[in-house]
């Protein structure tokens, strides 16, 4: 195998929003190095300018239409890399917007907080074009190399370092095990890039593989059983941090799974709808009743984002074009809400310190506008109308009905009534309860920049969708003729639909 | 002209609710204000939509259509039948009369306001959806304000604040009041409700995905599907009693009503009326354009299933209504052993009793609401619904009292109320179909004679306990004209009922001839439940 790593100037094209921003992200340290009177706030905006103008980049990209390859396929930029890059720079934004007040609290290091931040997002904009396993296994790590530091940040803080141990430990051992599983499908396939496998006859050697490179995946968005690091983790990270980790890498790794399987493992459909129905079935329900026993917002909202995974791999279990429509409309739904809701906590954190939800005791007398954010934010997680996230679970469910799975569809429906009550536990603590101290919150700017673009991303996305799905919808035209059946997909779905 | 009536029908509560995020808090005359001009505002347009539907041309008017998502089939799609007319305008009084109840409210004026809003304003969206993702939406959308509702402006059962566990701790402070299903407080009626009816939607959206998937088109609009889909056999049996159970929980029919008296209970006045009032309707409403709409020959096979429940509904909650001792609890269970007669019309498949039916429904919006409002009246008196330790109030509110008594009598269905009319129809069209549900129906109503009439003696006459003494009537004009509204119609409609009669009948007959005449379905299984 021969690389010929010549470049043109049309393919230094593509990967022109990576290589703004890694000379972007460089320019941030370089600064707050040189300068080192300048203000942290300062470095955020400088950051956050650097994120948008990629963003603009990629939304004029999508707008005009440029695609194409690199390196031997290694590097694809299609519709769905360009959806979930712009996915990840919306999230990045944010939560560069959101850290500001957070990051005061911080004794060193503040100037290379925005700068693992960016790196992070820049790992993750190279996992949404991975089509190779190679560059599967590079890009994880390397976005995940961001997260290890971020994680433990909080120097002084035991939880904190519990947490980046926790995240380290899991990480290397999946990082081991997505390795072992490439070597594994190279072995049978001989190949690396996904969509010259797609001719591949089945093997154990093959289906080992895969699976293990579906629990590294599993690891990096949540799914049960690859769970067991996110409410630890979640707790001890910083705040923002732990914002940015329930949405971006979920993202990032939800692109490589829809290519993987819709792509590699097209033939083999009824096999891997079994393992997203199992998994699914398994986050969702698990998801939701470990959710209802939580004392603190941080490790609710972590249980919530496993139940959320459930939810779209309801998307992957449809295996269709139409699942990963849903997929991706869910996961912008998921964005606003969930980032909306991290950054409810940050200001609360923010104000009095505290993650406990016996906190948020009379948030609603206390600051009406957290409270009233908060309940937007909670009950569009719950999927209730007219907001985002009950548009994404209808689409979903659409996707998962139209596949016929119908024990699926039953199960997610109920873990929707299950989930509405944890977040109403929430509001209840809110809105009835009488707050311990009553002293007014207030709110700082950029957080309530933050704040107010999750509102406005929850309700548009709630109230007018269309042009949202329809993005979705051409994002992922190259999927179009997954929806050929196969010779062994009626007998094996409908074992799966029951 | 008739369009846009509607459409500020439904989007005046919306707009209200999105200025008054705008108005601060501290100034609540403005507040109220805004929400009663609102709140006019549907009144009057639904009055005009009411008024202005024709008979005689009939079926589905003042439509607006709007592309909403190609993608999934999904239109914005509203317009009134001559069942749907009748119930904005009955949504919209008891909006407009709930405004005036609420009037006293000091406590986070503001938002309260917001939530009534919202909560009527989905209401009244449910009933001019004529796209089955729409009626969802607005359903959901009505069922989660009434948590804040209940859980924030609520009220406790007697004796709640005091109960405490085994272990001494105040049971309003315990993790898990979910499952203290002996609790009274606030909190559990509101979880439980919006618990019960989450459930119920969700059964409910189960089987309109299961008519999306099976039906030719791929599309939400009720209209489409209402014409080329066919549903027979087992799929038509399950999701009939997908639609018909998950909407009818909110209804509330006999085993499915446990979260309704205790949520009455809770819940502040304005919001219980709303709530017994029209809220409970959309699961009778839903069932009618979901079921009668695209099922109607499952509909046809199935809705005795209704025909023996009602019987329970009526019975059960009678019983009940007559034993309790908490003014809402009364009304509540009245509400909905009520709700069986509305079944019972349903079920018949009759013109007459169809018709009734929906009268009933709203006379039914307006006797509650009355008896709903006076009763709040009385516990922000006396800070009791406790009837045994009240009495002798009709010396300090004499018009109150009057009024009471009136709203009795509607909800007795005397003669010259529109409950009469609702309640003759019922019992005269489905005697021939269903003779020993008429009997009980009958019986149910001397039985809301008897549990009306003691409520009213223990709350206005005999002895007055005199830390009641400083109980004052209702005197300014705010108080009284919600409730002069509300008999107002309610004789109004008794006295002159042929406009309402035949706007419900003009949709009502072309629809149960679709039902009873479409060619006898060739099943092997479906008529399994009842031979």
């Amino acid at each position: 195998m021969t690389f010929d790593l010549t470049l043109s100037s049309s393919d230094l094209l593509l990967l022109a929003p990576e290589i703004f921003l890694t000379i972007w992200l460089c320019v941030v340290l370089a600064v707050d190095f040189t300068f080192k009177q300048i203000d942290h706030e300062n470095l955020a905006y400088l950051s956050v300018g650097g994120v948008i103008a990629t963003l603009v980049n990629l939304i004029w990209f999508d707008y005009t239409g440029v695609q194409g390859a690199l390196f031997k396929d290694m590097f694809v930029l299609d519709g769905v890399a360009i959806f979930f890059k712009i996915f990840i720079l919306i999230a990045t934004a944010l939560v560069l917007l959101a850290s500001i007040d957070y990051v005061k609290s911080f004794k060193f290091f503040r100037g290379e907080y925005y700068f693992l931040v960016m790196m992070s997002a820049l790992g993750m904009m190279f996992m949404a074009s991975a089509q190779d396993l190679l560059s599967v296994f590079v890009t994880l790590e390397f976005s995940t190399f961001g997260f290890y530091i971020l994680v433990a940040y909080l120097r002084e803080d035991q939880k904190s370092s519990e947490a980046g141990l926790k995240f380290f430990i899991l990480g290397v051992f999946t990082a081991g095990l997505l390795a072992y599983g490439i070597s594994l499908v190279y072995g049978e396939t001989g190949t690396l890039v996904f969509s010259e496998m797609a001719a591949t006859p089945g093997s154990y050697g093959l289906a080992i593989g895969f699976i293990m490179i579906f629990a590294a995946l599993g690891f990096k968005i949540g799914a049960v059983p690859f769970h067991s690091w996110i409410p630890d983790t979640y707790q001890g990270a910083p705040t923002p941090i732990t914002a940015f980790l329930s949405i971006a890498p979920k993202g990032a790794a939800l692109a490589i799974l829809i290519r993987m399987f819709y792509v590699a493992l097209a033939t083999f459909k009824p096999m891997w709808v079994l393992l997203f129905v199992v998994a699914s079935i398994l986050s969702m329900t698990y998801g939701n009743i470990v959710a209802i026993a939580q004392k603190n917002i941080k490790r609710l909202l972590a249980y919530s984002g496993i139940a959320q995974i459930g939810n779209v791999m309801i998307g992957l279990a449809a295996g269709t074009k139409q699942g990963s429509d849903a997929i991706l409309f869910y996961l912008l739904t998921y964005l606003f809400a969930n980032l909306g809701a991290f950054a409810v906590v940050i200001g609360v954190s923010n104000l009095i310190k505290s993650d406990e939800i016996e906190d948020y005791n009379g948030l609603n007398r206390r600051s009406p506008f957290l409270a009233a954010a908060m309940l937007l934010f909670l009950l569009s997680l719950a999927g209730v109308p007219p907001l985002a996230g009950f548009i994404g679970k209808l689409y979903i469910f659409v996707a998962a009905i139209e596949q016929e799975l119908y024990t699926l569809l039953i199960v997610g429906l109920i873990n929707i009534v299950i989930s509405m009550y944890y977040y109403l536990v929430v509001v209840k603590k809110m809105y009835i309860n009488e707050p311990h101290d009553p002293t007014p919150l207030s709110v700082s700017a950029p957080l309530k920049t933050v704040i107010f673009v999750s509102i406005a991303g929850t309700l548009l996305l709630g109230i007018y969708p269309k042009p949202f799905i329809d993005w979705a919808v051409s994002a992922t035209l190259m999927f179009s003729n997954v929806n050929a059946p196969t010779a062994a997909v009626p007998a094996l779905a409908s074992l799966a639909g029951g | 002209m008739g369009q846009l009536a509607l459409l500020a029908t439904l989007f005046a509560p919306f707009l209200g609710a999105v200025v008054l995020l705008f108005v601060p808090n501290r100034e609540p005359l403005l507040v109220r204000a805004v929400a009663v001009a609102s709140a006019g505002m549907a009144l009057l347009a639904s009055l005009y939509v009411f008024l202005a539907y024709d008979p005689d041309q009939g079926g589905f008017q003042f439509i607006t259509k709007w592309a909403w998502s190609e993608e999934l089939g999904i239109g914005f799609h509203i317009g009134v039948d001559g069942i749907g007319a009748p119930l904005v305008f009955a949504s919209t009084i008891l909006l407009f009369a709930g405004v005036f109840i609420s009037w006293h409210i000091k406590d986070r004026t503001k938002e309260f306001y917001i939530f009534l809003l919202i909560l009527a304003a989905a209401t009244i969206g449910v009933f001019m959806s004529l796209d089955l993702f729409f009626l969802y939406f607005f359903y959901e959308m009505s069922v989660l304000p009434m948590y804040v509702l209940l859980g924030v402006w609520g009220s406790h059962t007697k004796g709640y604040l005091s109960m405490t566990d085994s272990e001494g701790r105040k049971l309003r402070d315990s993790v898990g009041f979910i499952l203290n299903f002996g609790s009274n407080s606030k909190e559990y009626a509101a979880m439980k409700l919006t618990l019960f009816l989450s459930a119920g939607a969700v059964f409910a959206l189960m089987g309109i995905l299961l008519i999306y998937h099976f039906s030719p088109v791929q599309t939400f609009d009720i209209l489409v599907l209402r014409e080329v889909a066919h549903f027979d056999g087992t799929l038509a049996t399950i999701i009939w009693l997908l639609v018909f159970f998950g909407f009818a929980s909110i209804a509330p029919i006999w085993p499915l009503h446990s979260w309704s008296p205790v949520g009455h209970a809770a819940a502040p006045a304005a919001t219980s009326m709303l709530h017994a009032g029209v809220l409970m309707k959309l699961g009778h409403f839903s069932i009618i354009r979901v079921a009668y709409e695209i099922l109607p020959e499952a509909t046809r096979e199935l809705m005795p299933i209704a025909a023996v429940l009602c019987v329970f509904s009526i019975i059960y909650g009678g019983f009940v209504a007559y034993f309790a001792k908490d003014t809402k609890y009364v009304i509540g269970y009245s509400s909905s052993s009520h709700m069986g007669y509305v079944f019972l019309g349903m079920a018949a498949l009759d013109y007459i009793s169809l018709t009734g039916a929906v009268i009933y429904m709203f006379a039914h919006a307006l006797a509650t609401g009355m008896l709903f409002a006076m009763a709040g009246w009385v516990y922000d008196q006396t800070h009791t619904r406790d009837i045994p330790s009240l009495g002798g109030l009709v010396k300090n509110m004499p018009f109150l009292a009057g009024a009471f008594i009136i709203a009795c009598m509607a909800s007795v269905g005397m003669p010259g109320t529109v409950n009469f009319i609702a309640e003759i129809m019922i019992i005269v069209g489905a005697w021939e179909k269903y003779p020993f549900q008429v009997v009980v129906a009958v019986l149910g109503i001397v039985l809301t004679m008897a549990y009306l009439f003691k409520m009213m003696r223990g709350l206005f006459y005999g002895n007055m306990s005199p830390e009641y003494a400083h109980a004052r009537d209702t005197s300014q004009w705010v108080d009284r004209l919600p409730l002069l509204v509300m008999i107002g119609c309610s004789i109004f409609f008794g006295i002159f009922p042929m406009h309402f009669y035949n706007v419900v009948r003009s949709t009502v007959v072309p629809m149960l001839d679709r039902i009873n005449q479409v060619a006898p379905v060739v099943t092997q299984n479906t008529t399994g439940l009842f031979p």
